[in-house]
C-alpha cells in the first residue's frame, strides 16, 4: 500500500471512530453505549492491521489481535454480564443534560483538529489525523467519564478514552515497543476487573449503587 | 552488584506479598512484613552506596540515579516505619473489629504488592514502564483504600480508581507524543528509555513536547494531589486504614512528583527550562491556595492531613517551578521531609483517633492527659507540618522561599507566604485543642510499643533534618539537583 492510501484508510476510520464516540456520548441506555465502545475497538483493530500490513511491523499485528480479543469482545461482554446480574434498571443518569455534553464534545474535536493543525512538521511523526482523532476520543472519552453518575457509563469512557491514546500509539510511525502495550493492556484489564469488583461489592455489603455514593464532602 | 540489585529490589515485595499468602497467623505475617520491609531497607543501604561511589547504574528497563536514590530512600525508610507501626495499630484494629482476624493476609499482601508497584515507578527507566507501574500503583492502593468495606470507604475507593485513572490515561497520552517526538529524531532506534530520550532531549520539537508535557502535568498532577486534580486525596486519605494513609500521602504521591520531574527534565531539554517552570509555578499555587480554607474548615483529622498534602505537594511544584539550583534542591529536600513528617503526623493521629473512637477533632480533648507520649509526638508534627524551627519543614520551605526571592517570583512569594501563615494558625489551633484541655470520652491506657517505635524513629529523623542533613545525604541531594538543573 502507498502512503497516501494508508493515510487515507486511517483518517476515513478515524471518522468512523468520531462516530461512535457520538454515539457513546448520545446514549441513554447503557447497553446501547457498550455496544458502541465494543464497535470503536474494532474499528482500533482495524487500523492496527492497516498499519501492520503497510509497516511490516509485526509487533502491530498483535496489537491488533489482542484489542480485538480483549476490547472487542471480552472486557464489552464482562459489562454486559454485570449489567444482566446486577439487573441494572437504572440507565446512564446524567449529571448535565445529554445535549449539553454532546455540544462539549463537538467543541472538543474542534479544539483538538485545532490544536494539533499548529503543530505543523511534528506531524510527520504520527500517520495522517491519527493525533486530533486520538486527542478527541481521549478528551471525550474523560468527558463521559466526569459527565455520569453510574458507574458501569464511567467504565465504557475509561475504554474509550484508552481506544483514543491506543489509536495514536498505533500511528506513531515508529511504532510503540511491543511489551509497553500489552503492559498498558493488561493494566486495563486489572483495572476493569477491580472496578467490576467493586461495583459488585458496594451492591452487596451497603446495598447501594455506586452512583448512591455521594456523602464525602468538604 | 548493583546492577542485580536493581532487578532484586522490585522482587523483595513481591515475594514478601506471595509469601504472605501462604499463613492466617497474625504474628507470622506481622514477622513477614516487618521482614520484608527491613530486608528492602538494607538492600536499598548497599545500592545507595554503590551509586555513591559508581554513579547511575542501569539493567534492560531499570536504572537509578540519585534523583531516583531520593525517593526509594524515603520510600524504604516509610515502609519499614509503616510496618512496625502495623503490628501494633493492627492488634488493636483487630480488638475492636475494624480488621477482621481471617482476611489479614490479602491486606498484607497487597500492602506489599503495593509497595512493589511503588518501588518499580522510582526504579523505572523506561517510561512505558513507568507509567504502568503508576496504574498498577491505582489498582493494588484502591482496594486498600476500601479495606474496611464500609460505605463510606468504597465511596472514597470508587472515586480514587476513576479520578486517577481519568488522570493517568492523560499521562499515558503525554508519554506517546514524547516519545512520538524522540521516535521522529531517533528513527527506528526510538525507544521510551528516559536516559536516552535525554540524550537527544534538545533536538526534539519543542511544539509536541509541550502538549506531551501539559498532558504529562495534568495527568500525573492528578495522581500526585495537585489542585485542582486533588478531588480523590482527602477521601482516599481520610478512609484508608492508617498504615495505608502513611504510605500513600508519604511515598505514592511523591513518586507521581517524580515522574513530572523525569518529564521535566526532558521539557526543560527541549523547549528551555521557562516553560516547564512556569507551568509547574501555577499547579503549585493552584494547590497552596485550594488548600487553605478547607485545612481552616475541618473537622475531621485525617482529611485535614490529607488537605495538608495537597499544601505540600504544592510548596514542592511551587520549588521545583522556581526552578535553579536552590529551588529544585529545596524542592527534593521537601518532598523527603514532608514525606517523613506526615506519615509521623498519620501515625500519631490514628494513634489518637483509635482511642477516642472518632476522627473527629472537637471529640478528641487533653490527649496530653491520657497519652503523653503519643500526644507530645502528635504536636511535635503538627509543629513542623506548619513550619516551625527548627523542625525540618521550615528548613526546605525557607530554600523554596529563597529560590523565589532569588528569581523575583514576587507576586507567587507574597500569596505562598499568606497561604503559610493562614494555614500555620489553622493548624496550630487544631492541633492544641486536641492535645490540651480536659480529657473526654478515653482513658488513660499503656501506649503500645510497636506504634511509639515507628513515630519515635520517624520523629529522630524529622529532627536530625532540621538541625542538619547529614554529609552523604546532602551529597545525593546535590547529584539529584544536578540531574534536574543539568
Amino acid at each position: 500500500m502507498s502512503a497516501e492510501t494508508v493515510q487515507a484508510i486511517i483518517d476515513d476510520l478515524g471518522a468512523l471512530l468520531l462516530f461512535t464516540m457520538i454515539l457513546i456520548v448520545a446514549a441513554s441506555q447503557i447497553s446501547r453505549a457498550i455496544y458502541a465502545v465494543a464497535a470503536q475497538s474494532f474499528l482500533i483493530a482495524i487500523a492496527g492491521a492497516v498499519l501492520a500490513t503497510a509497516t511490516g511491523n509485526v509487533d502491530l499485528w498483535v496489537i491488533a489481535g489482542v484489542t480485538l480479543v480483549v476490547k472487542a469482545t471480552l472486557l464489552p461482554w464482562v459489562l454486559h454480564w454485570v449489567v444482566r446480574r446486577m439487573n441494572v434498571r437504572r440507565e446512564v443518569e446524567p449529571v448535565i443534560p445529554v445535549a449539553a455534553t454532546l455540544a462539549l464534545a463537538v467543541a472538543v474535536v474542534v479544539m483538538s483538529f485545532h490544536l494539533s493543525a499548529s503543530l505543523g512538521t511534528v506531524r510527520q511523526a504520527i500517520t495522517g489525523n491519527a493525533l486530533p482523532v486520538g486527542i478527541a476520543l481521549t478528551l471525550s472519552g474523560v468527558l463521559v467519564m466526569a459527565t455520569r453518575k453510574t458507574a458501569l457509563t464511567q467504565m465504557v469512557g475509561l475504554f474509550a478514552s484508552e481506544n483514543g491514546i491506543f489509536f495514536t500509539a498505533m500511528a506513531v510511525t515508529q511504532g510503540m515497543p511491543l511489551i509497553i502495550e500489552i503492559g498498558v493492556i493488561l493494566d486495563v484489564i486489572l483495572a476493569a476487573l477491580v472496578m467490576t469488583i467493586m461495583v459488585l461489592r458496594v451492591r452487596s455489603t451497603v446495598d447501594a449503587d455506586i452512583a448512591d455514593l455521594d456523602r464525602l464532602k468538604g | 552488584m548493583a546492577e542485580t540489585l536493581l532487578w532484586v529490589l522490585p522482587l523483595v515485595p513481591s515475594v514478601t506479598a506471595l509469601a504472605m499468602l501462604t499463613t492466617r497467623k497474625r504474628r507470622i505475617l506481622s514477622g513477614l512484613d516487618v521482614g520484608g520491609s527491613a530486608v528492602l531497607f538494607a538492600l536499598t543501604l548497599v545500592l545507595a552506596r554503590e551509586v555513591a561511589a559508581g554513579g547511575p547504574r542501569s539493567i534492560g528497563v531499570f536504572r537509578i540515579d540519585d534523583l531516583g536514590l531520593v525517593f526509594l530512600l524515603l520510600l524504604v525508610v516509610l515502609t519499614l516505619t509503616v510496618s512496625i507501626y502495623t503490628v501494633g495499630w493492627l492488634r488493636q484494629a483487630v480488638a475492636v473489629g475494624n480488621m477482621k482476624a481471617e482476611s489479614l493476609r490479602s491486606y498484607f499482601a497487597l500492602v506489599h504488592a503495593f509497595v512493589a508497584t511503588m518501588v518499580v515507578t522510582v526504579l523505572a527507566d523506561n517510561l512505558g514502564v513507568l507509567w504502568i507501574a503508576m496504574e498498577g500503583t491505582t489498582i493494588t492502593s484502591a482496594v486498600l483504600i476500601g479495606y474496611h468495606g464500609h460505605r463510606h470507604g468504597l465511596e472514597a475507593a470508587w472515586k480514587y480508581i476513576i479520578v486517577t485513572t481519568i488522570g493517568i490515561s492523560f499521562g499515558l497520552f503525554g508519554t506517546v507524543l514524547v516519545y512520538a517526538a524522540a521516535a521522529d529524531v531517533m528513527g527506528s532506534a526510538g525507544t521510551m528509555s528516559w536516559s536516552a530520550i535525554m540524550q537527544v532531549a534538545p533536538t526534539l520539537d519543542p511544539g509536541i513536547v509541550r502538549i506531551g508535557f501539559i498532558f504529562v502535568m495534568i495527568g500525573y498532577g492528578t495522581k500526585a494531589g495537585l489542585a485542582p486534580m486533588h478531588l480523590w486525596l482527602p477521601d482516599a486519605h481520610s478512609q484508608a486504614p492508617t498504615p495505608v494513609s502513611a504510605l500513600l500521602s508519604g511515598v505514592l504521591i511523591k513518586c507521581a512528583l517524580l515522574a513530572i520531574i523525569r518529564f521535566q527534565t526532558i521539557a526543560a531539554a527541549a523547549c528551555g527550562p521557562a516553560f516547564a517552570e512556569e507551568v509547574l509555578l501555577v499547579f503549585g499555587l493552584i494547590s497552596v491556595v485550594v488548600a487553605t480554607p478547607f485545612i481552616l474548615v475541618q473537622r475531621d483529622l485525617k482529611r485535614l492531613l490529607g488537605y495538608h498534602s495537597v499544601e505540600h505537594v504544592g510548596i514542592v511544584a511551587l520549588g521545583l517551578g522556581f526552578g535553579g539550583a536552590v529551588g529544585t534542591y529545596g524542592a527534593l529536600l521537601h518532598v523527603v521531609n514532608h514525606g517523613i513528617t506526615k506519615a509521623l503526623a498519620f501515625f500519631a493521629a490514628g494513634t489518637a483517633i483509635a482511642r477516642y473512637g472518632s476522627r473527629d477533632m472537637r471529640a478528641i480533648r487533653g490527649l496530653a492527659a491520657v497519652a503523653p507520649i503519643g500526644a507530645t509526638l502528635l504536636m511535635l508534627a503538627a509543629l513542623s507540618l506548619a513550619g516551625t524551627p527548627p523542625f525540618s519543614i521550615f528548613v526546605s520551605e525557607l530554600m523554596v522561599l529563597r529560590a523565589g526571592i532569588g528569581h523575583g517570583h514576587w507576586v507567587a512569594i507574597a500569596i505562598f507566604l499568606v497561604m503559610v501563615v493562614v494555614i500555620f494558625a489553622g493548624l496550630l489551633h487544631h492541633a492544641g485543642a486536641m492535645v490540651f484541655g480536659e480529657p473526654r470520652g478515653a482513658g488513660r491506657r499503656t501506649e503500645a510499643w510497636s506504634p511509639l517505635l515507628a513515630m519515635l524513629l520517624l520523629a529522630a529523623i524529622m529532627v536530625l533534618m532540621g538541625l542538619t542533613i547529614p554529609a552523604s545525604f546532602d551529597g545525593i541531594l546535590r547529584r539529584a539537583t544536578e540531574v534536574v538543573v543539568g
